[in-house]
Order: structure tokens, then sequence, then C-alpha cells
């Protein structure tokens, strides 16, 4: 049996990192969630423009996004930050879903509350001081590979995502579903013209009819705003890099979520109640930093980011392994990107030792591997996903 | 010999992933199959794809293994396989759903 070392919540999940959290609520709480997050160790600040003058549908998404991501198992403790008690998503609503949910140590600390920026930035600084202490005595101990949740994206896609990047992962997808994980692939936009694939996979007719919806619902959201994304695909771009039609270019990135059954379709950052294995597919866009949040937010403790062109996206507690197809990526990005399977078309290795090679970099990122942008610290892929205006 | 990389064992067609490949050359396959030589009718530049079996009008063009369009003319081994051979079936999802409300 496949075994990775890790952290073990109250809840039951497991952490591969052991991060104290500065969440901010809202936008005027980022700076103290920096500033903590730099002077105390192994704290790793989260923040974003949001949480304020928002509609409720968006005020609720950001509630979700901000709440679920505390309850990641690669976060022990969670310090909340916020300004204004914004209804329906303060500090503390946020650190009651966290904690309700995982029973780990939570904190608040509202700017106003606390007499004003240096008053709450000091008590925010002895809250997280305290979560570090309490936290390093935490061990890794060794679980089975049941445990893990395992994240699929891709991004500046190029021939080589969907010949040798997206397939390798596939593999490895393939080969976690197999030890009893799961996986999740999100970004439903990349689903059009290969839905069908996707539903003769789906373990039931309703994960079928909600894949179709999900694609369908993003396209008319997206059309209200005046963008056809189906009509224009494959772009004049994509025809002269030889994608003839959509299924081709929309299979390429979805082979990435392997070949395994759809056992689950979730909403956006939602996080799934089945432990059935399987593969899980996500609503949401395409963007990338919406999309690699939603998948940290519904629990996933590492992904597999496929950057045909190379890239360094990487969210702040989700370690984010980049593969690339493309030599000349590798070279130029190699610094952010961890793995350069180009030899699958080299043919000097196949796409199941490719695959394997993705695997092995997963489980080692799990033990405690650092992933390149984690030694920079370069935490750049946290967005949270809008629905309607600002009032 | 330049190779065109297959991705899975069923697919008739391969994908130029290095140097151009000029009209006439004879080019091998790369990646699930390895045995293959066509000899190419047109130049292929990078990204695109040749046929490495005989494709009828009507049959389906296979990379990854699974469809990515019909066959809108009779396709030979080393013929450029695109946009002017090959339609998108588009499986399309509002299709898909129109189709089960159908049934």
């Amino acid at each position: 049996m496949t075994e990775f070392m890790g952290y073990v919540r109250p809840d039951g999940s497991v952490g591969i990192r052991n991060y104290v959290l500065m969440l901010s609520g809202t936008l005027y709480a980022n700076k103290i969630c920096d500033y903590v997050a730099g002077i105390v160790p192994n704290t790793i600040s989260i923040t974003h423009p949001l949480g304020r003058c928002q509609v409720r549908p968006d005020l609720r998404m950001t509630r979700r996004f901000l709440s679920n991501t505390g309850m990641n198992p690669n976060v022990a403790a969670v310090v909340v930050v916020d300004h204004f008690k914004e209804d329906g998503c303060t500090a503390y609503d946020i650190a009651d879903d966290i904690q309700k949910a995982t029973q780990k140590p939570v904190a608040v600390v509202n700017i106003r509350g606390e007499g004003g920026f240096v008053n709450a930035l000091s008590q925010a600084l002895r809250y997280a001081s305290g979560f570090a202490r309490l936290v390093s005595d935490y061990q890794r101990e060794a679980v089975p590979l049941s445990k893990l949740l395992l994240g699929v994206e891709c991004g500046t896609s190029d021939t080589t995502s969907g010949l040798a990047s997206n397939p390798s992962t596939g593999m490895c997808s393939d080969m976690v579903i197999a030890a009893g994980g799961r996986t999740i692939m999100a970004e439903c936009t990349e689903w059009m013209g290969c839905e069908n694939w996707l539903t003769s996979r789906a373990a039931t007719p309703e994960i079928a009819a909600q894949i179709v919806a999900g694609v369908k619902d993003i396209e008319t959201r997206a059309m209200a705003s005046g963008e056809d994304i189906r009509g224009s695909q494959p772009t004049g771009d994509n025809i002269v890099g030889g994608l003839t039609t959509i299924e081709e270019k929309s299979m390429g990135a979805v082979k990435k979520g392997g070949s395994a059954p759809v056992v689950g379709y979730l909403d956006i950052a939602e996080r799934p109640t089945s432990t059935k294995p399987g593969l899980y597919l996500m609503y949401g866009p395409g963007h990338g930093g919406e999309s690699i949040s939603s998948m940290a937010a519904a629990g996933c403790q590492v992904l597999v980011f496929n950057a045909g062109g190379g890239h360094t996206s990487a969210h702040p507690i989700m370690p984010t392994i980049k593969i690339t197809g493309n030599a000349h990526s590798y070279e130029l990005m190699g610094d952010t990107v961890e793995l350069d399977v180009s030899g699958v078309l080299r043919g000097e290795f196949s796409i199941e030792e490719a695959g394997q090679r993705v695997f092995d970099e997963v489980l080692a990122t799990c033990n405690g591997r650092l992933t390149k942008s984690e030694t920079f610290k370069d935490f750049n892929s946290f967005a949270i996903h809008r629905i309607g205006i600002s009032i | 010999m330049k190779k065109v990389f297959v991705v899975e064992k069923e697919d008739n067609v391969g994908t130029a992933v290095g140097e151009l490949l000029q009209a006439g050359e004879t080019v091998g396959t790369e990646g699930r199959i390895k045995d293959i030589t066509v000899t190419v009718a047109a130049d292929i530049p990078y990204g695109h794809k040749v046929a490495i079996r005989p494709i009828a009008k009507g049959e389906q063009v296979l990379k990854y293994g699974l469809s990515i369009g019909t066959a809108s003319a009779d396709i030979q081994p080393g013929d450029h396989v695109h946009i002017h051979n090959v339609e998108s079936n588009r499986g399309r999802g509002d299709l898909y759903a129109e189709q089960q409300q159908e049934e």
C-alpha cells in the first residue's frame, strides 16, 4: 500500500503542510496579514481585494472561498482578520465555519474592535506566535494514499500540453485513484466539445446531466457579457498552430483528468462530502487563479499544473507542481517548473514512465519536498470567483 | 528519420513535434505507435497532424484515442489532416441535453 507522511487533522483529513494561516476577511486587513506572515515562521498570508460592498451572491462566494480555504488540511491553525463587520461574511463567520467543520484552532482579530491598526497588528502577531508554537509540536505520520485529494490544472497550454504533460498527469491521477485517492479537475470552459467523453465516464446519469449543465451555464454567463466562448473555438491562433476542432483542443486539456470514472460533480470551491475514489469535476471558469483557488478550497492538498509555456503559478497553501512537455519552456522557466517531460515526444521515455515521474514528484511533495515556488515564497495564485458587480 | 507523435494506439493521426516535415519526406512514428512510416504529401509545420492510416470520408479522426471530428474527404496515410478535411462533431453539450430531453 502506498503511503505518505502527513499531518492528521482533528477531522481526519491529512495535511502535507502544517501552516498557520493569516486569512484576510477584507481588503483593509490585507496588510496586517502580510506583516504577521513576514515575521512569524511557517505562517502564510492570504489576501484579496474583496469582502466589501459585494452583492449577496458574491459575498456568499467570498465567504465560501475564504472559509473553505481555511478548512484545507494543509492549514493547522487560522487567524482571520477583518475591519468592517460585513454582514454575512465577518471574520467571526469565517472563523466559525472553519472551526465547526474542522475543529482546528482559530482566532479572530477585528481592526476596529481592537482599537485600531497598531493594536490589531499586535494582537494578530500574538495569536500567530502562539499558534506557530502550538503547531510546531505536530508530527508527520504515515497515512494511506487514499487520504490524498489531488488537483489538476493546465495553463499556458501549447502543442506539447495535450501530447505529453496532460496525458502524463492523467496517468498520475489514475494511479492516485487506483490507490483509493481522489482527483479534482475544474475549468468547465475546457470541457466544451468533449462533454460526451466526460458524460460517458459519469458514474450516474445525474452527474452526466450536471456536467452538461455546468458547461451550458458558464457559456450562458459569458454570453450575457457579450462573449461567445463556443462559437469562436478553436481560435484563429489555434488553427494556425495545428488544432483543427474544439474537440481536439478540449480533449488535450481534459487528458490531465486521466481515464478514471467521474464519481462526483462539485460547485465551485465546494468541498466533496464523498470519499469515493475517482475523478470529481468542478464547475468554474478557465481563470487560473480562481480555478486553482477553488480546488484548494475544496481541500486539495497538492496540485499538478501543466504549463506548456512555463509558469510561475503557485497557490499559497496548496503546493503547486509545474510540469511541461516543452524543453524550450523548461530552459526559460525551469526555476519555477519542477518537471520536463519533453523526453516523451523525443521517444526517450514512455508516457507511462512520465506518469510515474509525475506521481513520484507528487508523492515526494506530499512527504515534504518543497516546490520551487515554495522556495521563493512566490504565492501568487489566490483569487476568488466573482458573480456580479460591486455596489 | 523525423517522427510524428502518436498519443494512443487507436489513433489514426500523428502530430509533428519537431522541425518542419517536408513534402515527399518519409517519417516514422513515436509514442504509443512506433512502427508506422508514411511519406508526407505536403509540408507539415510543428503542431500539425499527419494521417498514419487511411481514413475514409465519414470516418472518425482519432487523436488521444478519441474522435476529434469526422473526415470530410478520403484521407490517405501521409496527408495533412486539418480543417480542409476534418469537420467538428462539436460534441455539443447543448445538443446532448436536447437529445436527452427527446429520449
